[in-house]
């Protein structure tokens, strides 16, 4: 935080009235970091570390690992991490090689649909996934009542379930990270070993995987944190045995005020966690190795049709599964009493009826409030990845590293630490922020930052130096260049950065569930509540209101941004 | 001349005043906006809020903001402790009435004030030996409608389990129902909770915790919240459901769903209290809430939901085939709570006093241990 008197990026800015601005530009984005980030997360540790009184103890701690039950939720937590990311790499790695390796009919479609299941709104896959696979879902019926099978098949009601649909959620994750790696491994490197005689798994041991070690290591760093901070999916599936399970129902647990220590206690240790997840993989999640969202083009090599054919039923078979939680809501949706048949026998709109009133506020909020995010993640954003991609300014790599963290810390955790810090009334005004609207934007934008940040950093970095320079030293001004020269090449990589935040944000319940007031909810918050206050169809009709608003974002954003999403694979 | 204008004048007063009868009574006006915190459902809130906004525009010419913030009863607790007196809402409304009296005296609530002939309708008290109390002696709250806690079953899933329909809560421990029965942990669900305790104070401490251990190796699925103990039985993906409301099984009942409601004698019932927050924004339209639902209008919402009124003076009735005949029929025939004897045996009192040891003791002795239990019975 020194950096507040740097003379920041001083090798770009000429003159000393530039230096002054970008210094205090500089130094406001920490100010922004240091308050709503590093000030709520310090609070939380505070909290953790603390007694009641305000006395320094490790107690709180020590109650925790001498906990059988929570010691359990710990490492079942991490068995959780470890399955999901063993399981979403087997399938993510074969179909980012699929796609960027190979030539094979409907190509250009998989790319786009393999995207789609990572903006699948929480608690809707779960739900979904229950309505086709549960005990009473539409594949146990069919074998009971068609197969003659006794009892129904538990899919879903345990960790097994819980490790599937974070699977076929997450598996994308995997995809895109390592697609980038990939994409720049050169396939002559990968010819000329094979010409030495090194085939198949060698091959892939001994130069294909050391090279696409780096993006696969944030991918996999990204699907353990995000499983391991879900709490919706396994409580759905009675799962309570997780850590961030624990967290949530023990902060919501007011009313035993040591439980709801408990749940600070243990999002405290999830942040801990994840700062050490961070460090240990450091060398690998630089913003470098994570950062392109752009590929070069890579030779694909034809398949032989039985493999072609192969690759498009496998492909074509992930699909229809991953498509499982979207199809049991639209059924639930529109299903009426739909009980131990394999599909609803009656269809209503009357649960679109029920939620129809408050929908339009839902959707409302959720574009408004994502909108204000996703401009301050600009705002905040973009001249950060300025400073990352193009100045030595000082704290440079701690800002690096913090936008790592900010993806790796579990959502309720930031939740709950807005709560704890900033429910003081501020100076002036009397009123807290927790009190004001404007804490879930700047709660999703914090959230969200790091995906304008990697956007706006990688088109920063195609837009070569001396481009720069070369208009520099025909007398054009900063401003001058960065309008001629610089913006017109990396608007596109900054829309679709931004883009991603915003299309992030409106998924978003977790860091929004603690700090959401009446009148604020926005689409997640509602399903949230449609489930836990109403019926399973209505959260489902709002499920598939909000699939349906994701879905028509998605395709404006692939009409704005053009190739650079829909060909992301391409 | 004058005095036949005067007349004129008076009879168009008159005429103006029976057209528009709000104008006329010089009623005090209350605040455009209301906001609840309540683990009621949004079944019953929502209808009831519309239908309050709905008379506010009747009574007072007034376009009245209504919001509610749902949360289960722990939540909405705490919410309201943690806020300190200066409440983002103005009522807190259901979970159990202890909470109440805990707030009131933390100076979290203030006194509602109701007009006497509002607070005389109510009975102070239901139910024998233990009296399950319907309003505040002190005025800080007050019942709203009554609705047991009771079983919910799946009629088909049954018989093909070969386990005849429910009556009590020991038809709960038959072993053919092994991992078919959904419940929600006592530490989540004050439904659950209350019923918990009616279990407990029923067979007493040991032989209590002993049953509900056995529930426990029976039990398929803990649900994260009692709303979803209905849902999962109505879909069923489990044949039996503990601890549920009864208007929550009949929202299922309503959206076309096979599923049955049982109340044990020894079911508690809940009057659903309501109270205004100290410091409330909005303390007036709070008050013409409170007294709009327990006049015949407000009853009669939930009376249309599987409630039962809160004064003996109403009774749930409709013509044939309304929701309120359904409620009747969905709910074993009552039609009102104070035509029957009331057997009760939870005292309030005394699951407050150990709220949390039962919560914990349930942690430790089922929660934790839930594989070993699954072995054991």
């Amino acid at each position: 935080m020194t950096a507040l008197t740097a003379t920041a990026g001083s090798a770009q800015v000429k003159g000393t009235r530039g230096a002054i601005l970008a210094a205090i530009g500089y130094g406001l984005i920490w100010v922004f970091l240091a308050i709503f980030l590093i000030y709520p997360l310090t609070r939380i540790f505070y909290d953790a570390f603390t007694t009641e009184a305000g006395q320094f103890t490790l107690l709180n701690f020590q109650d925790f690992f001498d906990d059988s039950f929570y010691v359990r939720s710990f490492w079942k937590s991490m068995l959780l991490g470890v399955a999901t990311v063993g399981t979403t790499s087997i399938i993510g790695v074969a179909v980012a090689f699929l796609l960027i390796r190979y030539e094979f009919p409907y190509r250009n479609a998989f790319s786009y649909l393999t995207l789609l299941p990572i903006i699948s709104p929480p608690l809707v896959g779960v739900l979904g996934f229950t309505f086709i696979l549960g005990r009473a879902g539409t594949v146990n019926v069919i074998l009971q009542d068609y197969l003659g099978l006794q009892q129904p098949i538990n899919f879903m009601y345990g960790l097994h379930g819980v490790l599937l649909v974070e699977t076929l959620h997450l598996f994308p994750m995997i995809t895109l990270s390592i697609l980038d790696a990939l994409s720049k491994v050169d396939p002559s490197l990968e010819e000329s070993a094979q010409s030495v005689g090194a085939k198949g798994w060698r091959r892939f041991w001994d130069i294909t995987l050391p090279l696409t070690m780096p993006g696969y290591i944030s991918g996999a760093l990204l699907v353990f944190i995000w499983t391991f901070a879900d709490f919706v999916t396994p409580l759905v599936l009675g799962v309570h045995d997780l850590l961030a399970s624990q967290a949530y129902l023990n902060i919501v647990q007011f009313v035993d005020r040591r439980l709801f220590k408990m749940g600070i206690v243990i999002s405290a240790l999830m942040v801990l966690l994840a700062i050490i997840f961070v460090l240990v993989a450091r060398h690998y999640v630089t913003i470098k190795d994570y950062s392109s969202l752009a590929y070069s083009k890579v030779e694909r090599r034809r398949l032989s049709p039985v493999k072609r054919w192969a690759a498009v039923a496998f492909l074509g078979g992930l699909m229809f599964i991953s498509f499982i939680p979207h199809m049991g809501v639209t059924l639930a949706a529109f299903g009426r009493g739909w009980s131990l048949t394999p599909f609803p026998l009656e269809y209503t709109t009357q649960f679109f009826e029920r939620v129809s009133i408050e929908t339009p506020k839902y959707i409302l909020n959720s574009f408004v409030y994502c909108g204000i995010a996703v401009t301050i993640c600009l705002v905040v954003g973009v001249p950060m990845a300025w400073v990352l991609a193009r100045t030595r300014a000082p704290g440079k790599n701690t800002l690096d590293a913090m936008t790592t963290l900010i993806l790796a810390i579990p959502g309720t955790a930031i939740g709950i630490a807005y709560v704890r810090a900033f429910h003081y009334p501020l100076p002036f005004i009397d009123t807290a922020l927790t009190s004001m609207w404007i804490i879930l934007p700047l709660v999703l934008a914090m959230r969200r930052l790091p995906y304008t940040v990697r956007g706006s950093y990688a088109s920063l970095l195609l837009v070569h130096k001396s481009m720069e320079e070369a208009a520099g030293s025909v007398g054009a001004t900063q401003m001058r260049i960065f309008r001629d020269i610089t913006f017109p090449m990396v608007w596109k990589g900054i829309l679709v950065g931004a883009l991603f935040s915003f299309m992030t944000s409106l998924q978003e319940a977790s860091a929004t569930l603690f700090l959401t007031l009446g009148g604020w909810e926005m689409m997640p918050f509602g399903i949230f509540t449609f489930y836990i206050s109403g019926s399973q169809n209505e959260a489902a009709a709002l499920g598939f209101i909000l699939i349906m608003v994701a879905a028509v974002s998605l395709f404006v954003i692939n009409r704005i941004a053009g190739t650079k999403v829909g060909g992301l694979f391409g | 001349m004058t005095q036949r204008r005067e007349f004129l004048t008076a009879s168009l007063a008159a005429l103006y005043a029976m057209t528009n009868p709000a104008r006329a009574q010089s009623t005090p006006t209350i605040e455009a906006e209301l906001n609840l915190i309540t683990p009621v459902s949004k079944f019953i809130h929502d209808a009831a809020l519309a239908e309050f906004a709905k008379y506010a525009r009747e009574r007072w010419k007034l376009n009245i903001k209504t919001n509610a913030l749902a949360a289960g009863t722990p939540v909405a607790y705490g919410r309201i402790v943690e806020w300190k007196g200066r409440p983002e809402v103005d009522i807190f409304w259901g979970g159990e009435s202890a909470l109440f009296d805990k707030l009131a005296e933390q100076k979290l609530m203030v006194p509602l004030n109701l007009s006497k002939a509002t607070f005389d309708t109510i009975p102070a008290t239901i139910g024998k030996p233990k009296p399950i109390y319907l309003k505040d002696p002190k005025g800080f709250w007050i019942g709203t409608a009554l609705e047991p806690y009771g079983l919910v079953y799946h009629p088909t899933l049954l018989k093909r389990l070969g386990v005849p329909p429910l009556k009590d809560w020991d038809d709960l421990l038959n072993p053919k129902l092994r991992g078919h029965v959904a419940q929600c942990a006592p530490s989540r669900s004050s439904s659950s909770h209350a019923t918990y305790e009616v279990i407990l104070q029923q067979y007493g401490d040991a032989k209590g915790w002993e049953w509900l251990k056995r529930l426990a190796a029976n039990t398929g699925l803990f649900t994260a919240r009692s709303r979803d103990v209905p849902s999962v039985v109505a879909k069923g993906e489990f044949a039996v459901g503990f601890a549920v409301p009864s208007y929550m099984a009949f929202e299922e009942r309503l959206a076309g769903f096979d599923i049955r409601f049982v109340a044990p004698k020894t079911a508690w019932i809940t009057p659903e209290p309501m109270g205004i927050l100290a410091g409330a924004r909005n303390p007036q339209a709070a008050r013409a809430f409170v007294e709009f639902l327990l006049t015949e209008r407000g009853q009669k919402i939930f009376m249309e939901r599987g409630l039962f009124p809160l004064s003996p003076k109403y009774h749930v009735k409709g013509a044939p085939g309304s929701d309120a005949e359904k409620a009747v029929e969905f709910t074993g025939g009552v039609r009102s709570y104070f035509d029957r004897e009331v057997t009760n045996i939870y005292d309030d009192d005394k699951a407050q006093a150990r709220y949390n040891e039962v919560n914990e003791q349930f942690r430790k002795d089922i929660e934790s241990v839930l594989e070993e239990l699954k072995k054991k019975y």
